[in-house]
């Protein structure tokens, strides 16, 4: 009898210990975002669906809350897959607001008319090449393009400043691209509306014929750079960061930045947006405003590594600075529509068979 | 078998089920008329048949391996004196719960160049560079994630086998392997042939796995249009899903001509002594047990374990607290285990209809049920969506409940339950069945007294296949879960994705001793084959 009942006193035992120890760090996260006493909740209730992961934002969550009494129920969830069920849900979606990792999801939920327009005053928190013409997104968070190299493999003097001297015969077979990733589609979408289309696609085709490697996201990319699998790949900064935070000087690989003016430094914003049938769009607002508050860009730059949007803060040291022309040169309304066109040149191409 | 008709509520609640398991596929046929697109068309283009020859060719070739190793593993944990059996039937099960999408990236990240077996290698002078990827890659995680959809059907049927026909054979001097062959095989061939099924439709409709190792098949071509050209991400997954209908009935019509198997409760199974074959019976199990257990876990451990010495040196703190690794582990094992209960309400009538009385209408549902397996999860669960935004008042009852969730899981993992349950039906013995109604017994009391004990391990076996697969569920979780519902995949599924590696092995470690107690408690319970 005992033997039988074992597991089970064992299961239990193991959920008594594990509801023993309480140490909430996301309240220390969220403390360090405001301070202050929490006001009472006001009953008034703002829902999310989110593509940016709990690890990167709750915190942020938790502040708005406490900061506001508005309380925050949440789905999280790829950005992809949520703007699918956004149009899905059509009018009877019970979200407010819509946060994306990338301004793909953004530019598909925009030419199906689901989003509603922002408020001027948040709007106008952030400089206008990050945020929309029409008022229907605003950027929150940045991440810019980089090339990830394997430090044993690849010495920093041969490193390249542009992403057209990949195409040269000394990268062939040494070059990472993670072809079918939302983010490397919203960058190559860009890189046609700044160059032309048979300039990208020449490139990318380019890239295929000179063995460029194909990998499914910038992820596995800084991974696998790090093990030294390949030796320079193309991605977004965050990720060799948290790669490093998380596994230490195992770890072995850098980001290399290209040039200041090259495409391949591009910065990719996340976005927040709120819908069309918003049940509470003054909720959701408050809640775009909040997270283009200093505290909350500083979290984002010094906790998540990333480039703060709203003006007057400062990008986290160990971050390279951006420049003027970056943010400034990029007609990102222009993804929505090229989306299709991009993701027919992609697969024409053939990388994702590299 | 039993000959007379199948009772008209059974038939009845025969068709209701195969409408509740046809949504996603009829939505799938709505989104393509109103999305104006041409799978036809498109089939026969480049972009579709060379992902798809690669999605048939990866598949057949998981589903021979799964197949072998399925019905060697099973062999040999139920028939042989191989030692440490029930440790192995513990242990085997589990790589069912590994989510595709971190347990291929733990894989690689132990097994591939500059990985964890590269360290130890070259600290004593090995050095391998062997990279995983492409076919060979994708056909190898697979095989030793899916190998458990072909063991556990086949151990369970091998349990049930009575010994005296082989002991015959033995006695008249067939050799062990033409034993195997003559008189073992053609009995467990229905079970391995659903399993084996199982294997293929899962490949097929595998995302995390193969995008990994970069293999690239028709859902990666999905994915990738989902949102630049939805109608060309439609009409594909309804091709997928067509060739899986294909596929179900192909199997189907072999398996409806294979011999009559009768099988009883075996108390007389034979046992066979492994003498010289003992190290390498030992060498295929434990090689099993290594790669598709081991590694993975090398992988996670190393991760977590980065984690905890970081924050003792004072670097950046887990963003998880326990609170919440327990709040996504109870909603984890609670909304699994109700479905794999539910499941089972939803599979054994079906199995009765197909199993004891050959009814048209229970074979039509089973079809169904088995084809679903083939949709990706996404799809389910945004089917579900359509279906309830669409439904008026219960509609508006359904969403954000549990009730839906576990109907999504359900439709997506009740097909695991159906060849053990179909096992399990035809173990009941017809004479014990006349005996009870001669007597008097109701259908419900047949049931309960005489169908339902004789079921029972069988029918928890096949229970504990959907809960551990529910386990690891992803898209459904996600989408279709009540908001502020965080399962543990949910939550491993955030962390991974950002690159909060250490957050994500911890969760995943607390996820398989999760299943790992679930598993010993269901083997101490005497379940056949968990």
């Amino acid at each position: 009898m005992l033997k039988r009942a074992l597991p089970l006193v064992l299961t239990l035992a193991l959920f008594a210990a594990a509801c023993g120890s309480d140490q909430f760090q996301i309240d220390a996260s969220a403390a360090e975002i405001f301070p202050g006493e929490c006001v009472d909740g006001t009953g008034d209730e703002v829902t999310i669906y989110s593509g940016r992961k709990e690890n990167l934002i709750e915190p942020v969550l938790d502040a708005f809350t406490c900061a506001t009494g508005v309380s925050v129920q949440v789905r999280w969830g790829s950005s992809t897959q949520l703007a699918l069920l956004i149009d899905e849900e059509g009018n009877h979606s019970q979200a407010d607001v819509f946060l994306s990792q990338s301004p793909g999801p953004v530019g598909f939920l925009e030419s199906k008319g689901l989003l509603g327009a922002i408020d001027h005053d948040v709007l106008r928190l952030v400089s206008e090449d990050n945020r929309s013409s029409q008022g229907s997104w605003v950027g929150f968070s940045g991440r810019k393009r980089v090339l990830v190299h394997n430090i044993d493999l690849v010495a920093e003097a041969e490193l390249p400043t542009s992403v057209f001297d990949l195409t040269d015969e000394k990268w062939k077979g040494k070059v990472a691209i993670p072809g079918t990733n939302g983010s490397f589609m919203d960058w190559f979408t860009v890189f046609r509306d700044q160059y032309g289309t048979d300039v990208a696609t020449k490139w990318l085709n380019e890239m295929v014929a000179n063995d460029a490697r194909y990998y499914p996201n910038n992820r596995s990319i800084v991974e696998a750079a790090g093990r030294g699998e390949i030796e320079v790949g193309l991605v977004n900064h965050y990720y060799n960061y948290q790669e490093v935070v998380a596994v230490g000087d195992d770890h072995r690989a850098k980001n290399h930045n290209l040039d200041d003016d090259d495409i391949g430094s591009l910065l990719i914003i996340t976005a927040a947006t709120i819908l069309k049938s918003a049940k509470n769009p003054a909720g959701a607002n408050d809640l775009l405003a909040y997270l283009l508050t200093a505290p909350v860009q500083s979290y984002f730059t010094n906790h998540t590594l990333e480039y703060p949007l709203a003006a007057g803060v400062e990008p986290n040291a160990v971050l390279p600075p951006l420049t003027a022309l970056e943010i400034g040169s990029v007609n990102f309304d222009a993804l929505g529509g090229g989306f299709d066109e991009t993701a027919r040149i992609i697969e024409a191409s053939g990388i994702q068979n590299q | 078998m039993n000959q007379t008709r199948a009772p008209r509520e059974l038939q009845a609640i025969g068709l209701v089920f195969a409408l509740a398991f046809a949504f996603p596929g009829l939505y799938l046929i709505w989104r393509n008329f109103t999305s104006g697109a041409d799978p036809l068309s498109l089939l026969f283009t480049n972009q579709t048949l060379q992902p798809f020859w690669r999605t048939i060719r990866l598949a057949i070739l998981v589903s021979l391996s799964a197949a072998c190793l399925g019905t060697a593993l099973a062999w040999l944990t139920t028939r042989t004196d191989l030692p440490f059996r029930k440790l192995w039937r513990i242990v085997l099960p589990i790589p069912l719960v590994f989510p595709t999408f971190i347990g291929a990236a733990a894989f690689i990240r132990t097994l591939n160049p500059g990985g964890l077996a590269n360290d130890l290698f070259s600290s004593i002078g090995v050095n391998r560079t062997l990279e995983l990827r492409g076919l060979l890659g994708a056909w190898l995680v697979l095989t030793l994630f899916c190998y458990p959809y072909v063991y556990l059907p086949v151990a369970a049927r091998l349990r049930h086998l009575p010994g005296s026909l082989e002991q015959s054979a033995l006695v008249l001097g067939d050799s062990l392997p033409r034993t195997f062959r003559r008189v073992v095989l053609p009995q467990i061939l229905s079970s391995l042939s659903a399993g084996t099924l199982l294997v293929f439709l899962y490949t097929i409709s595998d995302f995390g796995a193969v995008q990994l190792m970069r293999y690239d098949t028709l859902t990666r071509a999905i994915e990738t249009n989902y949102l630049a050209r939805p109608p060309t991400a439609f009409a594909l997954s309804l091709i997928l899903l067509v060739f899986a209908g294909l596929v179900v009935a192909a199997e189907r019509s072999v398996n409806r001509r294979l011999p009559e198997v009768r099988t009883h409760r075996a108390h007389e199974a034979v046992k066979y002594e492994l003498s010289r074959w003992k190290t390498p019976a030992i060498l295929l199990v434990g090689g099993t047990f290594t790669f598709s257990f081991l590694a993975p876990m090398a992988a996670l451990l190393d991760w977590a374990a980065d984690g905890l010495l970081r924050t003792q040196r004072g670097g950046r703190p887990l963003t998880i607290d326990t609170s919440k690794v327990v709040e996504a582990a109870a909603n984890t094992l609670s909304a699994s285990v109700i479905t794999g209960i539910v499941a089972l309400i939803a599979v054994v009538p079906i199995a009765i209809l197909v199993g004891r009385y050959r009814d048209r209408i229970g074979r039509f549902t089973h079809s169904v049920v088995i084809a679903t397996f083939a949709v990706p999860g996404i799809l389910i669960a945004l089917s579900l969506r359509f279906w309830t935004l669409r439904s008026g008042f219960l509609g508006d009852l359904l969403q954000n409940s549990m009730a839906i969730l576990i109907f999504a899981y359900v439709v997506r993992f009740a097909s695991l339950a159906m060849g053990i349950a179909l096992v399990a039906v035809t173990t009941v013995s017809d004479d014990l069945h006349d005996v009870a109604a001669t007597l008097g017994a109701d259908r419900w009391r047949r049931f309960r007294s005489v169908d339902l004990p004789v079921m029972r391990p069988g029918l928890l076996a096949a229970g504990g296949l959907v809960v551990l697969s529910t386990m690891k569920e992803l898209p459904i979780s996600l989408i279709v879960a009540p908001i502020g519902f965080p399962t543990l995949t949910t939550r491993i599924f955030g962390s991974f994705e950002e690159a909060f590696v250490a957050e994500a092995g911890i969760m995943a470690l607390v996820l398989v001793l999760t299943s790992a107690l679930l598993t010993w408690f269901l083997v101490l319970r005497r379940v056949d084959h968990l």
